[in-house]
């Protein structure tokens, strides 16, 4: 490709968006939206008599993508597997939504969804698909509403805090948190900017200079500049929940020592009892796996496996090998529960 | 030129800079990268070792200094490299007066920007001592060889396509290990305590800095009468009460419907539910 035909291709690739399956808001509440994914037609009997899965997002990105393309969507691997989705969108907060409390998401916002879907399929109890820091909130959730959890999967998530290659504890260690923040909204971009600090050659160098060296279709340049919107796409972050987020996890370290507590109520591991089943990318820069794999001894359950995929954060969602491996293994664990 | 990706790179940034003319130096970095490991390339496969590693070593600061040029963190603003003018007698002057409240506050934050600067100039030194770490583990690694596979593909004979090519694959093998040199230095400083505190200091002290803006702005709001963050915060603050209020409230009628007895025991009774509940609290006379 010419630099004239990629410069094209890079042009015409930002109007691309992502998102590719169809799907439906069933429950919305504020800016949070509850998407539930229509069924793939060769799927569609299957489906039926599944239990809800959820899929629980962090906060930090936007959760579309679980959904990026067709061929790079953990959403619609899971559709094909016959599952019924749900997704929360926990939407753009803004300068109102500067007070909201990790109570708020988790015991509010994350429940009153959960109820939304038990309710709306006669269930006691649901399958729960935690990512990255939405895998934090969902430990939180079924610690603390265990019979509402039938089987519990989380996916390179944090768990102990202070593990030695972890860099984003080491730095914020010593900040003075509330000062940082300072009542109000923790910028998408400072955020950004962190997470390219982690890496910086590569994410910030190295990352171009490949699109260049690799000569992409018109198919690679849409999917770069996808992941590209992705990646900058970023919600600031709700002041009160973001500090106690920030204090709780990667100064105190308090999931992993089970004295979390949200709104007064303690977050202990040991009352999870479901079956859980975590997935670690041992690429992965921003969680490290030893982070991950710490949940293990913490958690109750007798009933805990963990999957490890030698892929990167990103790599987990979106890599062509993740396709074919990573919803398979989810559906396979739960069908066998 | 299909096959240079450098090439590409300086022709696709040439490209853009027709758009936004501060593209252009991006252009000039390609050119500037592709020239110096071209150099490198030449005088490493001709010269005897003292030479190499030389050509080696001066590859290896060039990209430090690139590198030291065109990342650019908070820390490595342009002030950082230089200590910032002190605040003077001024720094100390006794406040006293009407104006003393504003003036302990100017003092404030002038001392949190000079906190700010100290920090900017600590991270400023270690990224400078990653760089400088980077480009002697480079200069190393060429020096033992683990760039003659790179010139040996440079020279290796063959048409001119071929050669344009291999000539390619050299310069990114090169490139790639100069990020790999780079990266390891920079995470090896990354996590080091030093670097941390550094960062949290510098942090810690825009903070001060921006809250003691931050009343400096809210204080001249209010002389012209325009709302403050400070008070759409109480606002936000009031609002958030009453919502839990309107649960709470929502919640206690549920919570009494649910303990009272149903349609069935009221009829049994031959009272109605709330006329029953009445007459229970009613006094005995």
């Amino acid at each position: 490709m010419t630099p004239a035909g990629l410069y094209a291709a890079l042009a015409s690739a930002s109007r691309c968006t992502p998102g590719c399956s169809d799907k439906d808001v069933v429950w919305q509440s504020g800016k949070l939206r509850l998407y539930r994914y229509r069924p793939l037609e060769r799927s569609r009997a299957r489906r039926s008599a599944a239990v809800p899965l959820l899929i629980v997002y962090a906060l930090v990105n936007r959760p579309y993508m679980m959904d990026l393309q067709e061929d790079r969507s953990l959403i619609r691997g899971l559709l094909e597997q016959g599952l019924d989705v749900y997704l929360i969108d926990w939407g753009y907060p803004d300068g109102a939504d500067r007070f909201i409390t990790l109570g708020d998401y988790i015991d509010g916002l994350l429940g009153a969804c959960v109820e939304r879907i038990l309710s709306a399929h006669g269930l006691r109890a649901l399958n729960l698909l935690g990512v990255c820091q939405g895998g934090v909130f969902s430990l939180c959730y079924a610690a603390l509403h265990p019979e509402r959890v039938r089987n519990l999967v989380t996916m390179v998530t944090p768990v102990d805090f202070h593990t030695p290659d972890d860099l984003l504890s080491k730095w914020v260690r010593h900040i003075d948190v509330p000062a940082w923040v300072a009542k109000g909204n923790v910028p998408g971009d400072a955020l950004n900017q962190l997470f390219l600090s982690l890496m910086p050659f590569r994410l910030s160098h190295q990352k171009y200079m490949d699109l260049f060296m690799d000569a992409p279709t018109q198919a690679q340049a849409d999917t770069f500049m996808r992941v590209e919107q992705w990646i900058f796409d970023s919600p600031d972050q709700a002041g009160a929940a973001f500090e106690e987020f920030v204090i709780s996890m990667y100064q105190e370290n308090r999931l992993a020592r089970n004295q979390l507590t949200i709104n007064g109520r303690q977050v202990d591991l040991r009352t999870l009892k479901r079956p859980v089943l975590n997935l670690i990318g041992t690429k992965d820069h921003l969680v490290p796996p030893a982070a991950s794999l710490a949940l293990g001894p913490l958690v109750g359950s007798k009933d805990y496996t963990a999957l490890e995929f030698a892929l990167g954060h990103i790599g987990m969602y979106i890599s062509a090998r993740a396709q074919h491996e990573v919803p398979p293994a989810i559906a396979r664990w739960l069908a066998q529960r | 030129m299909a096959n240079d990706p450098w090439n590409q790179w300086k022709a696709f940034a040439e490209q853009t800079a027709r758009a936004v003319p501060g593209a252009l130096p991006i252009a000039e970095l390609a050119g500037r990268f592709a020239a110096a490991a071209r150099a490198y390339l030449e005088k490493s496969s001709q010269a005897p070792q003292s030479a190499a590693d030389e050509a080696a070593a001066a590859f290896g600061n060039f990209l430090r200094d690139q590198a030291m040029a065109c990342c650019r963190f908070p820390w490595s603003a342009d002030s950082g490299g230089t200590a910032p003018a002190p605040w003077g007698p001024m720094a100390d002057l006794p406040a006293l007066g009407l104006s003393r409240e504003h003036q302990q506050r100017w003092q404030r934050m002038a001392d949190a920007a000079l906190r700010v600067a100290d920090a900017q100039r600590r991270l400023q030194t270690l990224w400078s001592d990653a760089l400088r770490d980077a480009a002697a583990e480079f200069a190393a690694r060429l020096s033992a060889g683990a760039g003659a596979s790179d010139q040996a593909d440079a020279h290796a004979p063959g048409s001119p396509r071929d050669a344009e090519a291999r000539g390619s694959a050299a310069l990114r093998r090169l490139y790639d290990s100069w990020i790999d040199c780079a990266e390891r230095a920079y995470a090896a400083i990354a996590h080091s305590e030093p670097f941390s505190s550094a960062l949290a200091d510098f942090v810690n002290a825009g903070s001060s800095w921006r809250r003691e803006f931050t009343a400096s702005i809210e204080h001249g709001s209010k002389l012209i009468d325009l709302p403050t963050r400070g008070e759409i915060n109480s606002l936000n603050a009031r609002l958030m009460a009453v919502e839990e209020q309107l649960r709470t409230a929502r919640r206690q009628p549920a919570a009494a419907a649910k303990r009272r007895p149903g349609p069935k025991a009221a009829r049994a009774s031959g009272v109605p539910a709330g006329r029953r509940a009445r007459a229970k609290r009613a006094p005995r006379s």
